[in-house]
């Protein structure tokens, strides 16, 4: 029997052991773009005495990165326009121009935005395969559902030909459009939507409700959690989408990814500046991880089902 | 229960509410009108697939028989009235190659030199990643683990880090006078040459994947470690198993599936390996030890614009991915049925 308990605390130690060590390595790259992102370049890149220990050089980093030429990473207040009217449409023109956007607001407001239409064509296109019976239903589902296993950010060079022809070159539509109507995205939005009760979209349509109030008054709230879990997908992609905006978009479009990129290609590479850059991306996605973290979890489990 | 946590896994009411939707479709008789409705709904995504999604993956076939000449300029279509215009040209100026671009595959010493690059990353990275995403997996799944839910949100936060963002860091911290060989001479180990040497400059793009994506797949792997039938194990024991024995003949053949789906979704993951690669090497530094497939096609694309040759290429990768999906699929169904 002590033999028995001897043994069983050496496995626990192990496993303690095991886990701290993992936990460690996650950790230690992560804090340590934090603590560059504080300290003068000479201090981390020293080899002989290479610290841990937070300094205070973070915003003179930052204003060496906001102060290059190449590169907008943090947007900037931007020049008013000439009021011309005081129309609505005049006033949301001026208002878009008040701030002059960075990598960092182009790449939240893209995904953003992906997100977005992406969930509402998504949702659509999944009530209409969960709840509505149509000819050539099978073969257009299982038509986009093949298109699962292939990694569509390979269609970078037929895309790029198409966008320079409909001339959405340097256009946010540009990585916005190709993949609105993403295939995982449908399958799962379909495979959820058909646990909705026929009786129930029944009794709305005979209380006169039409059927887009269908969709968008019972169907979507009920689909919350999947929805939830569908968008931390649809965002996570586009936000590290890396090949295809480097292609497309130009200077001044930037998303984070080639912003950084940018950085790191440079003919003197200013390794402080890119420390502050990689702490400034990764800090909204950590901060939603920690405030999100089931549904990330839901999302990366839902991305995962197969049937 | 005291330790549940947002990370044991899905909530089990969806199943059961999908296998009820299951028994329940299809046996209602379509009302009148109502395909029109279908297609409404499903008209948005529709055009959007077709045009962004199918329309691409038909033309990289075409485009992969033919020499790229530039862009198209050819009217194809030329509306004009008082009130609109439009104007439709070719996508591209193209002269016929036949199958040239596939065979010169044969002799292109670098596309063998970045499928060779892809291949070792792969047969390296793939069971690395995958036996540590289990072994964590397993790990903060004993009862006996305390703050299980803290560690498993740390280990999952490198899904956070933005992919060029966390290349980048890599790139610093494996320089030769950087923080990981600081760490190994300190430790009185020599220094590595992380990103000169062909053979570790391989290794840093596996260490940093399998940093990234390591918590990822032990996710999955933890959730699939919920389904796992309790008893199984108390039947193992009175049997008189031991804990590698329950690992061995429990844990691992009821995991089978889930593993299967890691595995192939992280192969796959190898062969689109664009962004680590680019950052870390600069672009497959050095003499060309790290360009993988996907990089390679970009350059031929991109940089020398043979976009012909390049969607040969796109074909070829594409044929390879769907092989391993097919695989994954048979394999996973036998298993399920």
């Amino acid at each position: 029997m002590r033999e028995e308990t001897r043994r069983e605390a050496v496995w626990q130690f192990l496993t303690y052991g095991f886990i701290l060590l993992g936990a460690v390595v996650t950790l230690v790259p992560l804090y340590w773009i934090f603590v560059a992102s504080t300290l003068k370049e000479s201090e981390f890149l020293s080899s002989t005495d290479p610290t841990l220990i937070p300094g205070g050089n973070f915003f003179n980093n930052f204003q060496s990165l906001q102060a290059r030429d190449n590169v907008q990473f943090v947007g900037h207040v931007g020049e008013m326009t000439q009021y011309v009217d005081l129309g609505p449409f005049y006033f949301a023109y001026d208002f878009w121009n008040l701030w002059d956007m960075g990598a960092i607001e182009s790449s939240i407001f893209v995904a953003g935005v992906y997100t977005i239409l992406s969930l509402l064509l998504c949702s659509m296109a999944g009530f209409a395969f969960a709840k509505y019976e149509f000819r050539f239903k099978q073969p257009i589902f299982y038509a986009i559902l093949a298109t699962l296993i292939l990694p569509i950010q390979l269609l970078v060079i037929p895309l790029f030909l198409l966008m320079s022809q409909i001339g959405l070159t340097n256009s946010y539509w540009a990585i916005i459009l190709p993949w609105l109507a993403n295939p995982l995205g449908i399958f799962l939005m379909r495979q959820n939507m058909r646990s909705i009760p026929d009786a129930l979209l029944e009794s709305a349509r005979m209380d006169g409700a039409t059927e887009f109030q269908l969709y968008y008054k019972i169907a979507l709230p009920t689909m919350k959690s999947s929805l939830a879990a569908l968008s931390i997908i649809l965002f996570l992609f586009q936000w590290n989408l890396f090949l295809f905006p480097l292609v497309i978009l130009d200077q001044g479009k930037y998303t984070i990814p080639v912003a950084i990129n940018q950085l790191v290609g440079a003919q003197r590479v200013y390794y402080d500046q890119i420390m502050v850059a990689a702490t400034l991306s990764i800090i909204p996605i950590f901060v939603l991880f920690l405030f999100l973290q089931k549904q990330f979890v839901s999302g990366i489990l839902a991305g995962s089902v197969k049937e | 229960m005291a330790t549940h946590d947002s990370l044991s896994g899905p909530d089990p009411s969806i199943r059961d509410r999908l296998r009820f939707a299951r028994q329940s479709v299809s046996e209602r008789m379509p009302t009148p009108g109502e395909g029109i409705v279908g297609y409404m709904f499903l008209l948005p995504a529709f055009l959007l697939f077709g045009v962004f999604l199918a329309f691409p993956i038909l033309y990289t076939f075409y485009l992969s028989f033919f020499r790229f000449e530039g862009v198209g300029d050819g009217t194809l279509l030329w509306i004009d009235t008082e009130f609109f215009s439009y104007q439709l040209t070719n996508i591209a100026d193209l002269q016929f190659v036949g199958l040239q671009n596939y065979t010169s595959m044969f002799s292109d010493a670098l596309f063998h030199q970045a499928m060779f690059n892809t291949t070792f990353i792969l047969v390296v990275q793939v069971p690395l990643m995958v036996g540590l995403a289990l072994l964590f997996a397993v790990a903060l799944d004993a009862s006996f683990v305390k703050l299980r839910g803290v560690f498993r949100t740390v280990l999952a936060l490198p899904i956070s880090a933005n992919l060029v963002a966390y290349s980048t860091v890599f790139l610093l911290m494996m320089q030769d006078a950087g923080l990981v060989n600081y760490v190994l001479t300190s430790l009185g180990l020599p220094a590595i040459p992380w990103l000169t040497s062909s053979f570790w400059s391989r290794m840093t793009i596996v260490g940093a994947v399998t940093w990234r994506w390591t918590g990822y797949n032990m996710i999955i792997l933890l959730a699939g470690l919920q389904n796992v039938p309790k008893q199984l194990y108390e039947a193992a024991e009175i049997d008189g198993a031991n804990r590698i024995e329950k690992f061995r003949y429990v844990t691992i053949p009821q995991l089978r599936p889930v593993l299967l789906f890691v595995f192939v979704t992280s192969t796959i993951g190898t062969f689109k390996l664009f962004s680590e690669p680019v950052i870390i090497n600069g672009g497959g530094a050095p003499l060309d030890s790290t360009i993988t497939i996907v990089q390679y096609i970009y350059q031929t694309a991109f940089i020398d614009f043979r976009l012909g040759y390049a969607s040969a290429l796109t074909y070829v990768l594409i044929a390879i991915v769907s092989v391993l999906s097919a695989i994954q699929l048979n394999v996973g169904g036998e298993d399920s049925a």
